[in-house]
């Protein structure tokens, strides 16, 4: 390297006193070529030492990502096998792996990634990752996990990913705010059951207040606030959205036509652009979480997942508020709710396959979701955790224990990306009184069975 | 006689199939020449070139970007003017590049003007108009998110103060593309500038004799500035056709991209739309085939502009 520094003075010292001819001017490019691949040469043994860890991407921002970070240390501490790397990649959204399909293409790939686990069987059938069953113990493994999850995680029969963890949706409300406003609170007393729709409105009627010019200042709930997506509302309804049999997805369903209604009257009465001109802002990339409508106290209920627990012991320690079923259709309905949750999976290219599968059971076996479980305030899918009473705070509880029994899932197609895109930009249609709801579903139906159609049959275990 | 002239004056050329064989001298010389532009001639034809014959391959396949592509012919192309999506971020990419570039020639000539004003702090306005310019894309999108916010934004509180209502820009499908359009704006000070050297190379005899007539200042604006300014319209509409139906990061930063094209597909524009088939549905085959559709389109449009501006740009400068 010490030559090459030289190089370029030499050149153009030769050059500045004309004295250079072609050859001498050659040779000295030709040096400064050979001074910049040694030059790149120098990061090769870096990347060597790399290659012998696991790497593992994830898009988990703090504070999930410091638990991540404490959960690889453990790993690394007590390992015989290869250390693991934790690299966090740009929190993208859940069904864009543009930054995995182009590295694993380039050969620089992780050995693990983090993913989404409704978008597993997507890219399984996309071939960007590896059936896990060819490893030892792995045909077996999810054995262990609830019955969801096993689902989501495999395609075709065959396991591609490992479960990591998982969550559940409720109805959480500010009781000072709904007390102060006079309205009787047992109705969201979950001791009392699941209230119903309407009265939730009628509740949230009574918390609406405009200011001079027009616009909400306060609102009692907005249906499509956080966790309130299409299929919240389309299971509590009671509606499907694939039928196996005929391997079709079915968003245009009675039941989940009659949801997205309740949800367009709703907004309809309400006003849908100033609706969304109060809510829309704190769902835009980079809102401050403290500034939330619920957390400053100007939203009475939001449809929001177990994780707001953490957040609201954060932001607003002081709140009073309850957390009960997510309301049903008419009194006597049963609740329902849904369940996601994130997986570990191996992409094709993996440099330390066999390592790398030892840490994804760890870090989804019973070790690692007993750690992450307890510190993030997120569900276990390790069914024997469920049972740890120690695992849970109080309201934490709630979910383990009630909601998560009666948890469906999103169904786990080859096409499930297109279709959460689809739904969610019929449901936006709808919520918006754009388009009338039948309309708008047929059309999410005729896109989505496009793509499908090509994967029939579709087997979804479980 | 002028044709004389030019030909004493050009060195004789040799007949056609000469013309080919290089001497010792002119070998080495290309060899040479060849060498130093190695580096573009790979880049070109690595990152461009080869992309560019790929996709063509690409786009009459079914391709996850993973396994073996499967040949399907045309059903791509055939899936694609089925595709009511594919229509949907069609018009809104050309809607939104069909208000965006005129707002653009407007604003962009306005800042010129304004920079070209005769007065000793010239140089601090144009600094400031320029500024927004230099800003990325990324970041300038979320200044913009807070400046138009429809409960604390600034742009919102102006508009109520003139007694105007209160705009949700980026929840309303009906003025989201308008919000882009006016995010568009801020780049402004770019073709300005352009605009500005246009202004600079018109010959002030014009305006001189212009005002021995009596002519006005809209009069000279309108006969003098406007018909000189035209070659530099023309690029800026090329360069705005091209920068416009191609646009991204705006959408993606500001409208999310889940989904893309939030609220209601109302700001799905062509390339997240094509990025989104090839990256999020594993569906590269269809995402090339939008690829080209897209360039044929691009090369139609700027085709028209090329075909139309025989009629309106003035290229007459003497």
């Amino acid at each position: 390297m010490g030559n090459s520094n030289e190089t370029p003075y030499r050149l153009i010292d030769h050059a500045s006193r004309r004295r250079t001819n072609r050859r001498r001017f050659l040779q000295g490019a030709a040096g400064l070529g050979a001074a910049a691949i040694a030059g790149a040469r120098v990061i090769v043994p870096v990347a060597a030492q790399e290659g012998d860890a696991v790497v593992f991407w994830t898009t988990f921002t703090d504070p999930d990502l410091a638990i991540l970070k404490g959960m690889v240390e453990t790993y690394n501490g007590q390992t015989q096998s290869a250390k693991v790397e934790l690299v966090q990649i740009p929190p993208a959204e859940v069904t864009d792996t543009s930054k995995l399909m182009t590295a694993v293409r380039g050969g620089t790939g992780p050995d693990v990634y983090h993913l989404d686990r409704f978008v597993v069987a997507q890219r399984a059938a996309d071939g960007v990752l590896q059936d896990l069953s060819e490893f030892e113990g792995g045909a077996t493994f999810l054995d262990n996990h609830i019955a969801f999850a096993r689902s989501e995680a495999t395609y075709d029969g065959k396991p591609f990913a490992l479960p990591f963890d998982t969550d559940a949706r409720a109805l959480y409300y500010n009781r000072t705010l709904l007390m102060e406003a006079g309205i009787d609170i047992a109705a969201l007393d979950p001791a009392n059951g699941p209230a119903t729709w309407d009265a939730v409105k009628q509740m949230a009627n009574a918390l609406n207040q405009k200011g001079p010019d027009g616009n909400y200042t306060r609102m009692g709930f907005i249906p499509w606030l956080n966790q309130g997506w299409h299929y919240t509302y389309g299971f509590s309804w009671g509606g499907e959205f694939f039928d196996q049999a005929a391997c079709e997805v079915t968003p245009d369903n009675a039941q989940v036509v009659a949801a997205f209604q309740w949800v367009y009257d709703y907004c309809k009465e309400l006003g849908p652009q100033q609706v969304s001109a109060f809510g829309s802002p704190s769902m835009q990339p980079g809102f401050p979480p403290q500034q939330h409508p619920f957390i400053t106290g100007t939203l009475g209920m939001q449809i929001t997942g177990d994780w707001m627990i953490n957040q609201l012991r954060t932001y607003a320690p002081e709140m009073d508020y309850g957390i009960t079923f997510i309301p049903v259709p008419t009194a006597g309905n049963e609740s329902a709710t849904w369940a996601g949750g994130w997986s570990m999976a191996m992409p094709q290219g993996a440099k330390q396959p066999e390592a790398a599968f030892q840490f994804m059971q760890w870090m989804s076996g019973e070790p690692g979701q007993r750690i992450y479980t307890k510190e993030s305030a997120h569900l276990p899918t390790w069914e024997a955790l469920l049972e740890d009473k120690t695992l849970f705070e109080e309201r934490h509880r709630f979910f383990s224990e009630q909601l998560l029994p009666i948890a469906k899932n999103r169904p786990p197609l080859p096409v499930g990306a297109k279709y959460w895109d689809e739904l969610t930009a019929a449901w936006q249609a709808v919520y918006l009184n754009e388009a009338e709801p039948q309309e708008a579903l047929t059309a999410v139906k005729e896109r989505v069975q496009s793509q499908l159609g090509r994967f029939c049959p579709v087997t979804i275990e479980g | 006689m002028a044709a004389e002239i030019l030909a004493a004056s050009s060195p004789r050329r040799p007949p056609f199939g000469q013309r080919f064989l290089l001497g010792r001298a002119e070998r080495r010389n290309l060899a040479m020449g060849l060498l130093f532009i190695s580096p573009w001639i790979v880049g070109f034809v690595a990152f461009l070139l080869y992309p560019f014959i790929y996709t063509i391959r690409i786009g009459f396949t079914q391709y996850s970007g993973f396994g073996d592509p499967l040949w399907i012919g045309l059903e791509n192309y055939r899936q694609l003017f089925r595709d009511d999506l594919f229509w949907k971020s069609l018009y809104n990419t050309l809607f939104y590049t069909g208000l965006a570039i005129p707002v653009g020639v407007v604003v962009a000539m306005g800042l010129a003007l304004a920079m070209n004003q005769p007065v000793p702090e010239v140089p601090i306005y144009r600094a400031i108009l320029y500024l927004p310019s230099v800003i990325p894309a990324f970041a300038l999108s979320f200044i913009f998110l807070t400046l138009l916010d429809p409960a604390r934004g600034i742009f919102n509180q102006a508009l109520m103060a003139v007694g105007l209502p209160n705009i949700n820009w980026f929840g309303d499908p009906r003025y989201s593309k308008l919000a882009l359009v006016i995010l568009a704006q801020f780049g402004a000070g770019q073709a300005a500038l352009i605009f500005l050297a246009g202004l600079k190379g018109i010959p002030p005899t014009l305006y001189e004799a212009s005002m021995l007539d009596g002519a006005g200042t809209w009069r000279k604006f309108w006969n003098i500035t406007l018909p000189m300014m035209t070659p530099v319209i023309l690029y800026d509409l090329i360069l705005g056709l091209s920068t416009g139906i191609q646009i991204f990061t705006q959408i993606f930063v500001i409208f999310g991209n889940d989904p893309p094209g939030a609220p209601a597909n109302s700001t799905l524009a062509y390339v997240p739309y094509l990025y989104n088939n090839g990256f999020r549905y594993g569906q590269m085959g269809y995402a090339a085939a939008m690829a080209w559709v897209l360039f044929l389109i691009t090369l139609v449009l700027a085709f028209f502009i090329f075909r139309s501006s025989n009629r309106w740009v003035h290229y007459d400068t003497d």
